[in-house]
């Protein structure tokens, strides 16, 4: 793409030795186009040593003062190049190479042999000042042969078929070793280069970074393309400043903190996952420029803010320059990211810790209910149906992005659940639409000043591990506090009887019952789906344990418990019902009381209008159901006033009977007394003139 | 002269017997119970109304059940309230259990004991005591017996046990010859091969029995004609028959026979006018629903199971105090 051609001064005395080069690799065109190297490397510190420059012809100055690495191609302009004589040598396989000594003037510093289907290195006489050398685009196997040139400063072996570095170990002034695309197995053999500036080793088929901990004033090592799995053992690079390691399959970075210089580093096209595998670079306070697209991490939605926020130093992720803008951005998703992560933290401690509540409530629950010898089998029970059995790898993968976290998040949260220690024996929760109570204690948070918008938001409220009698009486609460409460869900309330049911119709409204198997052997009866409907069928319910109700159901249910409905409106007698329905509801059945002797049809019809007022069907409000407990204190109650009752009408009864007796004794006694009482009449007043005497005897001397 | 004690007593005796006693004190209390709201509407009134509940069996709707078995009026009363309200259910087929039908039971008496639901299943299910689906028919039939007639029952119980061991049941006076050639029996083992106990020696004993049991017993001729019919038979076999008998069905006066069990024409006609209010209910399966059940109503023929009993009458005769005629039939 760009020609590129290399100058070389003849003034090696020159401090600055300086080469520039820049190529680009055919397959790289399309999509590395404004790829280039502009490599530099100035060695006035070592002033012995740089009698060497090399110079970039300008025209690659379209990519000025840019500096880019990857595989290193090396594209010398062989117009100048060497007129070489190859003469076969007098050993039998190493041809001899001659030049002519014009040429010698010429270049004297450079030889140049490039694309001439050489299988070994020429043996090189006379040119022990050569600083130059390229054997670019043979088939050379072996490096050989060129011990001699022991000033030579740059050696290009690019496009060869080496398999093993070697016979370099007198090239004590090399800076420059060029040996792309080789066959390459390992990197050794490299132990005398000590001043070696640039090492390009892509395209070979290099596993591992190694020997090079030695090669202090590196500055340049590329292994693009080689089979690298990770990175490591970079100790000892101190002058590296860029690492070109594109197109390997390494998944994770070490070291590179060891790097002091090193300002780029191009990980495009590897296996890297997780910010976590290289999190090494964030302790690099040099690196300034990096690559990682090709890589799964830079797939992430957290990538770039990750990066960002992780490594502040960068001016440059992926070949782009990093803005403020950005890195604030980074630094604010960082920031929720945290939030989240401790949201997500709280979440699982209370998951965790309503699950262990949860397990509380229900062992003490089983206890209540004489079911302690299943006790673990119940716990086995449970578990599945709690989400995070295992606090552990649950938090484990969720922050997984952030490594060195993990660990004190991990022990805070066991720590905390073992504060837990469970002790709670009821749980209130509210999520979303549901409020769910497990345990009796929890009926005690309908007290609570719930707020206007939490109350008018639950719809579904569940009752698990609670005595339904006891529920019963926080039915009015209920009403009260969570007026939009449609869909009541009971799981081990002990729902047994039919008769239970009654007690939810004083409710304001249900559309959906849902009664657990578990814990509530009510639903194991045929009838007790169409008594709900029956009894409840003011609230015109849709669903019954998630199955919805049809007409026919309807219809079934009228059919089965319609009667008892009738018989228990039209035929209590009226006593009856004003003690069974309380005062409350005594106002809307007065109506019902006067028109006894009407037909039964009016009757309903009317009702229709205490329907709209109670939301009930009247027929069936007799229908009610008093918990065991206040029933028998009722019964209790009524027991007293029996006993006054029976000594009462026993007395009364007795006292009739007395006086009947009496009556009758006297009944008995009358007709005798009466003869009697006419005989003495009669004998006094026989003689008719001692009876006048006499009794004007009484009028005289009452005067 | 007669002595004020001796005039008494009679009387007292006769109306606690009768358990005129026990509604009066029913009535006392309820208005008791309620004397706000009854003084509203005449206390005369409220006497009036509960002694027309007492007479039509309506009284013992959702009362405790202390009241419920207090008298065998009651208890007759509280059998047909069941059957009328559930013969419906009956009527669809349903096989339910006992836990089920006990639940029935506490719809309309809500301390309704399990004990005795579950003797009634007992009858049903021959003793075996698991939860077996039942039909209503069987149940209900089963259930009066056993409700009715509790206290015999249970002294029916122990005299079968007292057979069963070869005791001679202590209380019974039987004539020594029979009792001893009798007792010898089933103590030889020969009970162990045939089960249960003679059939002929059990009824001296229940009829000695219901002589002086002060409980309702059934006719004990009605007994002894399910007795002749075998020669040996269980104590549950016992039961099984007396629920089956429709002699005694007859006598107890609550049920209708096993045959009509499913008519009630007042109150189907009742039904049918309550399932057109069903809501949102669409008249043609009404219509359907209707015709299916017009076959059934064939009121003619249903002669109403349901005769005045003695003891409705006697509260009637309570508030003449005349009592002296029927005081010796009765006794």
């Amino acid at each position: 793409m760009h020609p590129a051609s290399i100058n070389t001064t003849r003034s090696y005395n020159d401090c600055v030795g300086q080469w520039i080069w820049e190529r680009t690799r055919p397959e790289m065109v399309v999509s590395m186009v404004n790829c280039g190297l502009h490599l530099v490397i100035q060695t006035s510190s070592l002033p012995e040593k740089n009698k060497v420059e090399f110079k970039l012809s300008k025209d690659t100055s379209s990519f000025p003062g840019r500096l880019l690495q990857h595989d290193l191609e090396r594209n010398y302009s062989s117009r100048q190049g060497d007129h070489v004589n190859l003469v076969s040598s007098s050993m039998p396989s190493f041809p001899i190479l001659q030049r002519s000594s014009e040429e010698k003037i010429l270049y004297s510093d450079r030889l140049t042999l490039e694309r001439q289907k050489l299988t070994v290195c020429p043996i090189i006489d006379g040119e022990e000042h050569l600083r130059l050398l390229n054997f670019q685009h043979n088939f050379i196997t072996r490096i050989q042969n060129i011990s001699n040139l022991q000033r030579l400063i740059f050696l290009d072996l690019y496009d060869n078929q080496i398999e093993e570095i070697s016979g370099l170990s007198t090239l004590r002034s090399l800076r420059v070793l060029l040996l792309g695309k080789n066959r390459i197995r390992k990197i050794s053999n490299l132990e005398n280069l000590k001043s070696l500036d640039v090492l390009d080793l892509h395209g070979n088929q290099i596993t591992k970074i190694e020997n090079v901990s030695h090669l202090c004033d590196l500055r340049v090592l590329n292994l693009a393309r080689n089979l690298l799995s990770h990175v490591d053992n970079l100790n000892g690079l101190d002058s590296l400043t860029e690492l070109n390691l594109r197109h390997n399959q390494i998944s994770f970075v070490r070291d590179v903190d060891n790097l002091p210089c090193l300002q780029r580093l191009f990980l495009s096209f590897n296996n890297i996952s997780s910010f976590e595998n290289v999190s090494c670079l964030a302790d690099s306070s040099s690196l300034s420029d990096i690559t990682f697209d090709g890589n799964p991490i830079a797939q992430e939605s957290w990538y770039k803010h990750t990066i960002l926020q992780n490594m502040m130093q960068l001016r440059q992720l992926d070949m782009k320059r990093v803005t403020e803008e950005e890195r604030r951005m980074a630094s604010v998703v960082a920031k929720k990211e945290e939030e989240k992560k401790r949201e997500s933290h709280k979440q699982s401690l209370l998951k965790e810790k309503k699950r262990l509540t949860i397990n509380n409530v229900a062992r003490k629950w089983d206890l209540q209910q004489n079911r302690v010898a299943n006790i673990p089998t119940n716990q086995d029970r449970k578990d599945p149906d709690s989400p995070s059995q295992d606090p552990c790898p649950v938090n484990g993968s969720t922050i997984s992005a952030f490594p060195e976290e993990t660990g004190p998040l991990d022990s805070g949260l066991i720590s905390a659940l073992q504060g837990l220690s469970v002790t709670d024996t009821h749980l209130v929760e509210v999520d979303g639409d549901t409020l769910s109570l497990y345990g009796s204690g929890a009926l005690e948070s309908l007290d609570r000043n719930w707020s206007v918008q939490t109350a008018g938001m639950v719809t579904t409220v569940s009752f698990t591990f609670i005595e339904f009698d006891e529920i019963v009486q926080v039915l009015p609460k209920l009403k009260i506090k969570f007026p939009n409460s449609l869909h009541l869900k009971f799981k081990e309330t002990n729902l047994v009887t039919l008769q239970q049911f009654n007690a939810l119709a004083q409710l304001r409204r249900i559309d959906q019952l849902t009664i657990d198997p578990q814990g509530n052997p009510v639903v194991n009866f045929t009838l007790w789906k169409y008594y709900v409907l029956f009894r409840l069928s003011h609230f015109s319910m849709q669903k019954i344990n998630g199955t919805e109700v049809t007409q026919n159901d309807m219809i079934m249910a009228e059919r089965l418990f319609g009667i008892l409905a009738h018989v228990a409106s039209s035929e209590l007698p009226q006593y009856r019902m004003i003690s069974i329905l309380g005062d409350a509801r005594k106002k809307q059945f007065q109506y019902l009381l006067e028109p006894k002797g009407k037909k039964p049809g009016i009757i309903s019809e009317e009702n229709n209008d205490s329907k709209r007022l109670v939301g009930e069907n009247t027929n069936r409000a007799t229908l009610n159901y008093t918990t065991r407990d206040f029933y028998n204190e009722k019964l209790e109650e009524v027991k007293e006033k029996k006993k006054f009752c029976k000594m009462y009408i026993e007395d009364l009864v007795k006292e009739a009977t007395e006086i009947n007796m009496k009556n009758e004794a006297l009944q008995k006694l009358w007709p005798q007394m009466f003869i009697e009482l006419v005989r003495d009449a009669v004998i006094e007043i026989r003689n008719k003139n001692s009876y006048m005497k006499l009794c004007l005897q009484q009028i005289t001397d009452q005067k | 002269m007669l002595s004020p004690e001796r005039l008494a007593l009679p009387d007292y005796e006769y109306l606690a017997q009768r358990h005129v006693l026990t509604y009066m004190e029913d009535a006392v209390c309820q208005l008791l119970e309620n004397k706000e709201d009854i003084s509203q509407y005449g206390i005369a009134r409220f006497f009036t109304e509960y002694f027309n509940s007492v007479c039509q069996g309506t009284h013992i709707l959702f009362r405790e059940f202390s009241f419920i078995q207090a008298t065998p009026h009651n208890r007759a009363s509280f059998l047909r309230a069941f059957w009328r309200c559930f013969r419906t259910v009956g009527k669809n087929g349903d096989l339910l259990t006992m836990k089920e039908y006990h639940c029935l039971l506490q719809l309309l008496c809500p301390d309704f004991p399990l004990e005795l639901t579950q003797k009634a299943a007992r009858i049903v299910l021959m003793d075996d005591a698991t939860d077996c689906l039942m039909s209503f028919s069987d149940f209900l039939f089963a259930f009066q017996i056993q409700f009715y007639y509790s206290e015999f029952l249970e002294s029916v119980a122990a005299i079968y046990q007292d057979l069963l061991s070869g005791k001679n049941p202590n209380t019974v006076i039987v004539p020594t010859s029979s009792s001893g050639q009798h007792r010898q029996r089933p103590a030889l083992g020969e009970a162990s091969m045939l089960e249960g106990v003679e059939a002929s020696l059990f009824y001296q004993c229940l009829e000695n029995l219901c002589d002086r049991h002060k409980y309702s017993c059934p006719p004990p001729a009605l007994v002894k004609e399910v007795l002749s019919n075998v020669q040996r038979l269980t104590f549950y076999g016992f039961l099984v028959a007396l629920s089956k008998h429709h002699g005694i069905n007859q006598a107890l006066g609550a049920l209708p026979d096993k045959g009509d069990l499913m008519h009630d024409p007042a109150m189907d006609e009742e039904l049918e006018r309550l399932l057109v209010q069903v809501p949102g209910l669409v008249n043609s399966v009404t219509a359907s629903s209707e015709a299916s059940c017009l076959p059934s109503r064939t009121p003619s023929r249903v002669a109403s199971p349901w005769r005045p009993l003695h003891h409705s009458r006697k509260v009637d005769v309570e508030s003449d105090g005349s009592t002296e005629e029927t005081d010796e039939s009765e006794t």
